[in-house]
């Protein structure tokens, strides 16, 4: 199970992703990460909403690759879910995650 | 008339007071110290409340600072900051705007975050009140709210339609704390109110890049008025310092768009328009807004040191009265220097020309 967090927008306009596959975790935190993923309950999340957003919301595009079955999801700041926001930030502060600049 | 002060200076009564309000106002503009005094007198007296402010606030703009006391007589009782700093404690968006912390008239307190918040939004609402005479971003004198330490190691700061959210930063993209210290950067949320409150452009290509061109003027103005630079001693820069050294000196300049940092794809001219799909894939970013800004970023930073001396003063007083007044929320770059160009005239011919130059050298008059 490999998640992956596209943000792009804010104020600088600048796109990076983080990465997080549970291989990479002990076992225990590869049992919380798909306790996370599960929470954020990313294959029920409604498609991105229509229109512009606001100005410098970051927007996100969460990946959930679960064994090949591959789950995208967009949101802006204004309508991250919580759920998603603690998964985002779980991933953030893993030091096993990579982060690396989008082009 | 609006109660004054004893302190304050009386208005003298004219008996012109049924003269027509562009008359007074080319008198004003045009007349002998006495006879400017006595037709903005009779402005103030004659007009409709509604008409007697943005007539007022128009003739303050084209008269400058010479005038900014008579101005404050006739147009009552001067309009008050108001702000408020609260710590979201990194709750996020559930948890705005959080414990409130230090409020207008309160004392530094013991959390940097807290106090750059307040001093960058002071230095925002005194440039709109003190060089524009606009009260606030609504121009009617909204509490400006502010949140600090927002979400976890959050890499974003924005103005939410409500109020200002700043991120701490994760030190992987912004420097831990530099977002909200960057008066620019503060300036530049805090005019996103602004232009949503005015011409309220669209946040999609090039209206959205205009809106994020507005953003960058009026944040970079904050800082230089608070530094009080000429167009030769300021940097030209948005944030310098926020982004981690690594990644480059700063968001965006103006004077070199595209040279901020490693990977910067502003362009300097229209023939190198990004054209970016408005999709909602964060790559995109709104169809591209703080990439083509960099065009009329470049534009006004061309005008202002042309004209020379502080850019707020002429530069930006054109700017201002273009997105408060002139454009709609679908206005494109082309409307952008049609409409500074026709705001100019009203400053000289020499501004008209500067204006006019500027637009033809980034491409989007030809
Ligand atoms: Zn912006």
């Amino acid at each position: 199970m490999k998640v992956s967090v596209v943000r792009g927008g804010g104020l600088a306009g600048i796109t990076t992703r983080t990465e997080l596959s549970a291989s990479a975790l002990g076992e225990e935190d590869a049992h919380t990460f798909t306790e996370k993923v599960r929470a954020a309950g990313l294959r029920e999340a409604r498609p991105a909403g229509g229109g512009p957003s606001g100005p410098d919301r970051t927007l996100y595009e969460v990946v959930l690759d679960d064994s090949g079955s591959v789950v995208r999801s967009r949101f802006t700041d204004d309508d991250l879910p919580e759920s998603v926001r603690r998964l985002v930030e779980w991933v953030d502060a893993r030091p096993e995650r990579s982060h690396t600049r989008e082009r | 008339m609006p109660t004054t002060s004893t302190a304050r200076r009386t208005p003298p009564r004219t008996p012109c007071s049924i003269a027509p309000p562009d008359l007074l106002a080319r008198v004003a503009r045009q007349g002998t110290p006495e006879q400017r005094d006595a037709a903005l007198a009779a402005l103030a007296a004659s007009a409709s409340m509604r008409t007697q402010r943005s007539l007022l606030s128009r003739m303050r703009l084209e008269l400058g600072a010479e005038t900014a006391n008579l101005f404050a007589g006739l147009e009552g009782a001067s309009p008050t900051r108001r702000q408020t700093v609260y710590d979201n404690e990194s709750q996020g968006r559930s948890g705005l705007p959080g414990t409130r912390k230090r409020g207008e008239d309160d004392p530094p307190v013991d959390d940097a975050s807290v106090n750059s918040a307040y001093d960058g939004t002071a230095a925002t609402y005194d440039l709109l009140q003190q060089v524009f005479g606009r009260d606030s971003l609504d121009g009617a004198g909204m509490e400006l709210i502010s949140s600090v330490h927002y979400g976890v190691d959050f890499d974003n700061a924005f103005w939410n339609g409500a109020q200002m959210v700043y991120g701490d930063g994760s030190g992987q993209l912004f420097v831990k704390g530099a977002l909200v210290q960057a008066l620019d950067v503060v300036g530049h949320e805090l005019f996103h109110g602004v232009t949503s409150f005015t011409a309220d452009l669209t946040y999609s290509k090039q209206s959205g890049a205009l809106n994020e061109h507005f953003s960058d003027v009026f944040g970079s103005l904050v800082k230089q008025r608070h530094l009080d630079q000429t167009v030769d001693e300021a940097d030209w820069l948005i944030g310098a310092g926020t982004l981690v050294p690594s990644m480059g000196k700063a968001l965006r300049s103006m004077s070199e768009p595209g040279t901020a940092y490693d990977g910067d794809r502003q362009p300097a001219d229209m023939a190198h328009y990004v054209d970016l799909p408005d999709d909602n894939d964060p790559r995109n970013d709104n169809g591209g807004v703080h990439t083509n800004s960099g065009i009329p970023n470049r534009a006004f930073y061309l005008v202002a040191t042309a004209l020379g001396g502080h850019a707020w003063e002429t530069a930006g007083a054109i700017w201002y009265r273009t997105v408060t007044e002139r454009l709609g929320s679908l206005a494109q770059f082309s409307d952008a220097a049609a409409q500074t160009m026709d705001v100019a005239s009203s400053f000289g011919d020499a501004e008209r020309a500067a204006v006019e130059k500027a637009w033809r050298e980034v491409g989007v008059l030809t």
